[in-house]
């Protein structure tokens, strides 16, 4: 019989890992920093919470009415920042994830600043386990569908894909709609297992925690999130137990964990070393982040990889892919050299930015 | 699964528009890299695995041990749980030296019949998530028999559920929202609540303080909003008038807007919210010609109130459920051994959870080491005498305790009434 502390410690990873797989989407996927992942989750747990305590409506309705809630805002919010690129896009999310916040804090049926109680308690292990599971397997099918492909081709070069006839809008959209059902459902299984709702638990540092997960993990592959939530889900538990000096200061070493795993494996625990070389797209979302020591990553990357193209003789990969861009939009390539120059040149690019 | 990745496999191959179409061009390198990466992974699960066991070797250890505790080393574990680290760390560890305060004390004149007190106290970061982790981890992992927490009135409505239901003592000595121990009876408070300082401090101002005009400027947090709320009604029961309710937020810096629609017309103003916006409140208040009374709640029992207010606080009146200064040996002897232990001087928080920490240990001397039994024995607490007044639990496991109004003079407190 497994102890109610490791019980609990289960369930909040399984509601993390749908967390960080449905924020994958968005950013991992499509390559789209959101930083209002959060209020989606929120979204969810009240509309659910609401449902079953002050309504009485089914848990199972109200589990998927919050999804619905969720996507519903997911769709309203989507609509007009998806059209927005890069820092804009993250500043746009991110007063999103506040405006739900401060909603909740100041509407009545929410309790406000008291928080919802009286949730009874509905979420157990297998239901939580069985949920991530199913996230899984969506984003799985997802990802290696029509429309899993066209955002990564959206993620890898939006003019490109556009050129290709993606409707890019739209593609971003149906993702962050999907994205935020999943994170509705957290939200539900979050109300039902704690019983207890506060807006603080759905503020900025909570979606900073989410996308922690998914860059720690490894954005791009599946699996990457998946331990990205379990990890950091336990990490800070572990540091409890270690000795009197380490649980003291045990938010420093969560801290130093985070910052050396991204000096030491920047793609994350599962990156994407499979699918090659992925410094620009860093530079691109860390770029936006702009938290220094991810500067300086990405500066340190950037050289390195340039040091390396002047090492190497072969054609570098960067360029290959420009080469392959032009080529489906049916331009010639030029030189192998410049096509060299134009690659670094992006990478370059986006780090600075 | 595999079978599905398969079917999409042929389905990538039929439109042929693979993104990754790279593969295959350096595929040694790649293959490199893949191996590379599956042996991080691998060893990351591993220290993972490794860890998780560990720790689960604690925990039957520590089992082990507390079971010896009941025959031979004779030790009875309190947990503690609150922000130790984050914004809010300062509360938490008030109340976790507060409760160590006491428990040396206690330990010192030999126990709790024949007992040592051990003190567990756990980090929350003032999360609520990570509140109810700590809580089961004191429960399951810890056994403990009775926890003093938690500090922040969300992460108690988080974890009163928990030690419900695993029937342990939980005694929160800070948190004040309306409501948290109608949980269930293992839930208790030793602080005066809300809506107890706010009514009284609005009875005081309109008979002692003559005032009739007031406005309330309110933290919009459980707090803030319990205090309005309480503080307005018990004023217009009174007979008097609030004019006007405006609300600023934790880590506000600016209040000017909301002191101007405030005006100057008003006999005082209750700022209902803590020290650090109060004493900013008050300086631009004064400097916008507001000459009003300023009263407060307990949130303003702070040094920090008259180091960062100066001048503008000076007058000002607010409740409190302690008063350092108080000449009685009781609280002297805890203030001079909380002075040489922590060098500071304790706050409401840390006399509180001394005072809480005391009552556990009376109770525990009578009920034994049983989580139960204890429950059961702090209902039957009546006037116990300690730092913070006299103190008696009702049947929904509130204290009933006395309101101190303290007063700021000379930029030192001294006591109102």
């Amino acid at each position: 019989m497994i102890s109610p502390y490791y019980y609990q410690l289960l369930v909040i990873a399984s509601i993390n890992v749908i967390m960080a797989l449905s924020l994958n989407l968005v950013t991992g996927c499509a390559g789209q920093l959101a930083l209002g992942h959060a209020a989606f989750m929120g979204i969810g747990a009240y509309t659910a919470g609401i449902l079953t305590s002050v309504y009485h409506v089914p848990f199972a309705v109200a589990l998927v009415a919050g999804a619905a809630v969720a996507a519903l805002f997911g769709l309203i919010v989507g609509l007009p920042t998806l059209r927005l690129k890069g820092d804009y896009l993250a500043i746009a999310t991110l007063g999103f994830g506040e405006i739900i916040r401060v909603a909740i804090l100041n509407m009545g049926i929410t309790g406000g600043p008291f928080g919802l109680r009286g949730i009874s308690k509905h979420t157990n292990l297998t239901l939580a386990v069985a949920a991530a599971v199913l996230a899984y397997l969506t984003m799985k099918r997802l990802m290696n569908s029509r429309f899993g492909r066209a955002l990564t081709a959206i993620r890898e070069d939006e003019v490109a894909a556009v050129a290709m006839g993606i409707d890019a809008t739209r593609h971003k959209v149906l993702a962050f709609v999907i994205s935020a059902a999943w994170a509705g459902i957290a939200g539900g299984l979050f109300a039902h297992w704690f019983r207890y709702l506060h807006p603080s638990s759905f503020a900025f540092s909570a979606s900073v925690e989410i996308l922690s997960m998914v860059v720690l993990g490894g954005m791009e592959s599946l699996e990457g999130p998946v331990l990205g939530a379990a990890a950091l889900t336990y990490a800070p538990e572990l540091l409890r137990g270690v000795s009197d000096f380490v649980s003291r200061h045990r938010m420093m070493f969560y801290g130093a964990l985070l910052v050396i795993m991204m000096l030491v494996r920047p793609q994350g625990l599962i990156g994407s070393g499979v699918k090659g070389l992925s410094i620009s797209k860093l530079g691109r979302i860390h770029g936006v982040v702009r938290l220094p020591q991810m500067e300086r990553v990405t500066q340190w990357l950037t050289a390195a990889k340039q040091r390396k193209h002047l090492n190497d003789s072969s054609v570098s990969t960067d360029s290959r892919v420009v080469e392959e861009r032009l080529a489906g939009l049916g331009m010639s390539s030029g030189t192998g050299s410049r096509g060299t120059g134009i690659g670094s040149g992006g990478g370059e690019e986006h780090a600075g930015s | 699964m595999k079978s599905m990745n398969h079917m999409f496999d042929a389905h990538k191959n039929h439109t042929g528009t693979r993104p990754d179409g790279r593969k295959g061009d350096n595929g040694r390198n790649k293959g490199k890299k893949f191996w590379f990466s599956s042996l991080f992974t691998a060893g990351i699960a591993l220290v993972l695995a490794a860890a998780m066991f560990l720790a689960g070797c604690a925990g039957s250890q520590s089992k082990e041990r507390s079971g010896q505790a009941d025959g031979g080393d004779k030790v009875i574990k309190i947990g503690m749980v609150g922000p130790l680290t984050g914004d809010y760390a300062t509360y938490g560890q008030s109340v976790r030296d507060g409760v160590q305060t006491a428990i040396d004390e206690i330990n010192a004149e030999g126990g709790v019949n024949g007992y040592t007190l051990q003190l567990i106290a756990e980090d929350s970061r003032g999360e609520s998530t990570e509140a109810a982790n700590a809580v089961q981890k004191l429960i399951d992992q810890d056994k403990v028999t009775a926890i003093v927490g938690a500090v922040l009135s969300g992460e108690t409505a988080t974890v009163a559920p928990i030690a419900q239901d695993a029937g342990v003592l939980l005694i929160t000595p800070s948190s004040t929202a309306p409501g948290l121990t109608e949980v269930g009876d293992y839930i208790f408070r030793n602080v005066i609540t809300d809506d107890v300082q706010a009514r009284q401090l609005a009875e005081y101002a309109v008979s002692q303080l003559g005032c009739r005009k007031f406005a309330v400027l309110y933290a919009n947090n459980d707090y803030g909003v319990a205090l309005r709320d309480n503080f307005t009604s018990k004023v217009e029961e009174m007979g008097a008038s609030v004019v006007a309710v405006e609300s600023y937020l934790d880590g506000d810096e600016d209040f000017r807007a909301q002191l101007t629609k405030i005006g100057s017309d008003i006999d005082a103003l209750y700022i209902a919210g803590y020290y650090t916006e109060a004493a900013k409140i008050a300086q631009q208040a004064r400097r916008q010609g507001i000459a009003a009374t300023l009263l407060g709640a307990d949130g303003f029992y702070s040094e920090k109130l008259v180091e960062l207010g100066g001048e503008a606080v000076e007058g000002s009146v607010f409740t409190a459920g302690f008063y350092s200064g108080d000449a009685s040996e009781a609280v002297q002897t805890f203030v001079s051994n909380y002075k040489q232990k922590y060098s500071q001087e304790p706050d409401m928080f840390a006399a509180n959870a001394y005072d809480t920490m005391k009552i556990i240990a009376q109770a525990l001397a009578k009920a034994g080491n049983d989580r139960a039994a204890l429950k059961d024995e702090m209902y039957s607490v009546k006037d116990y005498p300690g730092i913070t007044g006299n103190t008696s639990f009702d049947a929904n496991g509130e204290a009933v305790k006395d309101v101190v109004f303290l007063k700021v003079e000379n930029g030192k407190f001294v006591r109102a009434d």
